[in-house]
């Protein structure tokens, strides 16, 4: 079976190179992106099968990526994890209709949890 | 001369031993003194001096009258008879005279001079008048008047120190003050007012509070208070009112209004404090806004760390040492115990900021109370968790946050209580209400911090001395609480335990 790809969308490097390096070992093939501006056209890109974007960052949020990609038709069935330090990033998560919520810090188990229940 | 006396009283009909028997039964002193003889001697006496000065006649006739003064000498009445004496003539004196038990009697001394036919004075003849209560009554209403004037001249002089007092204090003040009469004129301005609000007494006294600075103060809602809510609610206290300033921008004030009622002249005036509060919110909001990005930015490489613990741990080699897992573990918990305390500062920021969102959705409390007690029990197993009793209903609230509470007050009393001591959680249905408590047998809280422990970031500086901790878990349980609709508060007594209680309704 072909190995799932996953983009992640996160301006800060360290939690990027954390989560390639965790989802890597779970076997999962990585991309990554730190300027939330490149986002779509690295989404276009890759066609990735799951996407993993952080909400607070700076120049365009989460919120906005997710609402302009559900826009387009082309890859607007994509499945997209959000995450955020606050709890209200829950909220904002459902309202963008992103296909699930974790919170930082990361359980590990759990995320691995929600990336693999978005993948099957 | 002796001829026309002796024909007056023949042409009275009357005989001399009536003019005698007349003087003998007068109750008016009588004596005469012979000017003729040395020292000029007392002659004659009537019983009535005698009444009068306790002295019998004996002791009196042959004596010049000054006996009667005793040792008062120094007497102004006494130059005034000496010189009417001297000079033959008569007078009329107040004098303070001593019986011969040396009591004070004032004596109204009436002298006059007895003539013969050459016009010589050859006797004095006085009349005296006990007048010492009348005497008495004039001096004391002397005395009364005296200290009249003294008191009026004392009590001045207090007005106006304490009316120096009053200004100095309003002057002192590091708040704007304005008395103001009922019809809204401005009746007197402090420094701190003309300061603040950079204008001069005289365009503020006697003008319309409305009319101040071309109309700047006419503020609606300054206008409502002093209208609309202070004839009905005295005093109006801290009462914000915003506005935009022509000359020093935007403030922000706090208002205290008192009506003050006064008999007489005071009547109806009104005393308003203004502080300016523009710069105190703005550290406010400056200090909110750290908290809330100082918590944010912490946790973004907190991940990272949890992160890599976690995987860390996954990716362990079968073959590590238990010294190396246990390092391992003990790590993460102090890493989840310092996630912790961003979440709390995290909640706090959210609190300050207004941004604490309750969703609430119906769930099953003894359900939620079990399990979360479950979860600190297996925290800590060596304590004793007791629960009492059940709601056995449906609760609309919150859940996360009622678990989030529960757990902070479960997890204090746990804290703050010996370790061998029970912890005692007692729920119960109260008409719509659920009352939630946990008591422990621990140091207690003392009367005075009942409703600081509730403030954030305060701590009860024995607390600060032994227990870690920021300050902020009460503050956020009493806010989810009062965004629920409910009430919580603590019971407790010194190093006897204390008792933390909430209410909630049922139906949200």
């Amino acid at each position: 079976m072909k190995e799932k790809k996953i983009l992640i969308c996160d301006d800060d490097h360290g939690i990027l190179e954390m989560l390639e390096m965790v989802l890597e070992e779970d076997g999962y093939q990585v991309v990554v992106e730190a300027k939330s501006i490149n986002a779509l056209n690295r989404i276009a890109e890759e066609s990735p099968d799951l996407i993993l974007l952080d909400i607070w960052m700076p120049v365009i949020t989460g919120d906005q990526i997710l609402s302009q990609l559900r826009a387009d038709h082309t890859k607007s069935n994509i499945p997209v994890l959000m995450y955020s330090a606050s709890t209200d990033g829950k909220l904002i998560a459902e309202k963008y209709g992103a296909n699930g919520f974790i919170a930082k810090p990361f359980d590990l188990e759990d995320l691995l949890h929600k990336v693999s229940g978005l993948l099957i | 001369m002796t001829e026309d006396i002796i024909n007056r009283a023949a042409l009275t009909g009357i005989d001399q031993t009536l003019f005698f028997r007349v003087v003998e039964s007068t109750n008016t002193g009588i004596v005469i003194t012979d000017n003729s003889l040395p020292d000029n001697p007392i002659i004659y006496c009537n019983p009535a001096f005698e009444q009068m000065s306790g002295y019998k006649r004996i002791d009196i006739i042959g004596h010049n009258c000054r006996f009667l003064q005793g040792k008062d000498r120094k007497q102004a009445a006494r130059g005034i008879v000496h010189e009417a004496i001297s000079n033959g003539r008569s007078c009329v004196v107040e004098i303070r005279n001593y019986t011969k038990e040396g009591k004070l009697f004032w004596n109204e001394l009436y002298i006059s001079p007895v003539t013969n036919d050459e016009g010589v004075v050859t006797h004095f003849i006085g009349i005296q008048n006990d007048v010492s209560s009348r005497k008495k009554s004039q001096l004391e209403l002397e005395r009364v008047q005296i200290e009249t004037e003294k008191l009026v001249i004392e009590r001045t002089k207090m007005y106006q120190e304490s009316q120096d007092f009053m200004t100095s204090i309003v002057e002192t003040l590091r708040e704007s003050l304005l008395v103001i009469d009922h019809d809204f004129t401005i009746l007197s301005a402090n420094a701190h007012f003309l300061n603040t609000f950079k204008v001069s007494i005289n365009e503020t006294k006697g003008r319309l509070l409305y009319d101040l600075g071309n109309g700047q103060w006419n503020i609606p809602e300054l206008k409502r208070m002093m209208e609309d809510i202070l004839p009905t609610n005295n005093p109006v206290l801290d009462y914000e009112v915003e506005h935009e300033f022509p000359h020093i921008g935007k403030k922000l004030m706090l208002l205290n209004a008192h009506r003050v009622e006064l008999e007489g002249q005071y009547k109806n005036w009104i005393l308003l404090a203004i502080e300016d509060i523009t710069e105190r919110r703005a550290v406010q909001q400056r200090k909110d806004d750290f908290l809330s990005i100082a918590s944010h930015e912490l946790k973004t490489p907190l991940t990272t760390v949890v992160g890599y613990l976690q995987l860390m741990k996954r990716l362990m080699p079968a073959e590590a040492s238990e010294k190396f897992r246990s390092i391992a573990d003990k790590t993460e918990r102090y890493v989840h115990r310092l996630n912790h305390l961003l979440s709390d500062l995290l909640d706090v920021s959210r609190i300050q900021t207004g941004n604490i969102e309750i969703h609430k959705e119906p769930f099953d409390f003894d359900k939620m109370l079990i399990e979360t007690i479950e979860g600190i029990r297996a925290a800590t197993p060596q304590r004793e968790i007791l629960l009492k009793g059940s709601v056995e209903c449906q609760c609309n609230a919150d859940e996360s946050h009622i678990i989030q509470v529960v757990s902070n007050l479960l997890g204090n009393a746990i804290k703050y209580s010996p370790d061998n001591t029970p912890v005692t959680v007692q729920v119960t249905k109260i008409s719509d209400v659920i009352k939630f408590s946990v008591t422990d047998k621990g140091i207690g809280i003392t009367e005075a911090d009942y409703a600081k422990i509730f403030d954030r970031f305060y701590r009860v500086a024995e607390v600060q001395r032994h227990y870690s901790g920021m300050g902020i878990g009460l503050y956020i349980c009493q806010q989810i609480i009062l965004n629920h609709g409910g009430t919580i508060w603590v019971e407790s007594k010194r190093n006897v335990g204390s008792t933390f209680n909430f209410t909630i309704p049922i139906q949200g």
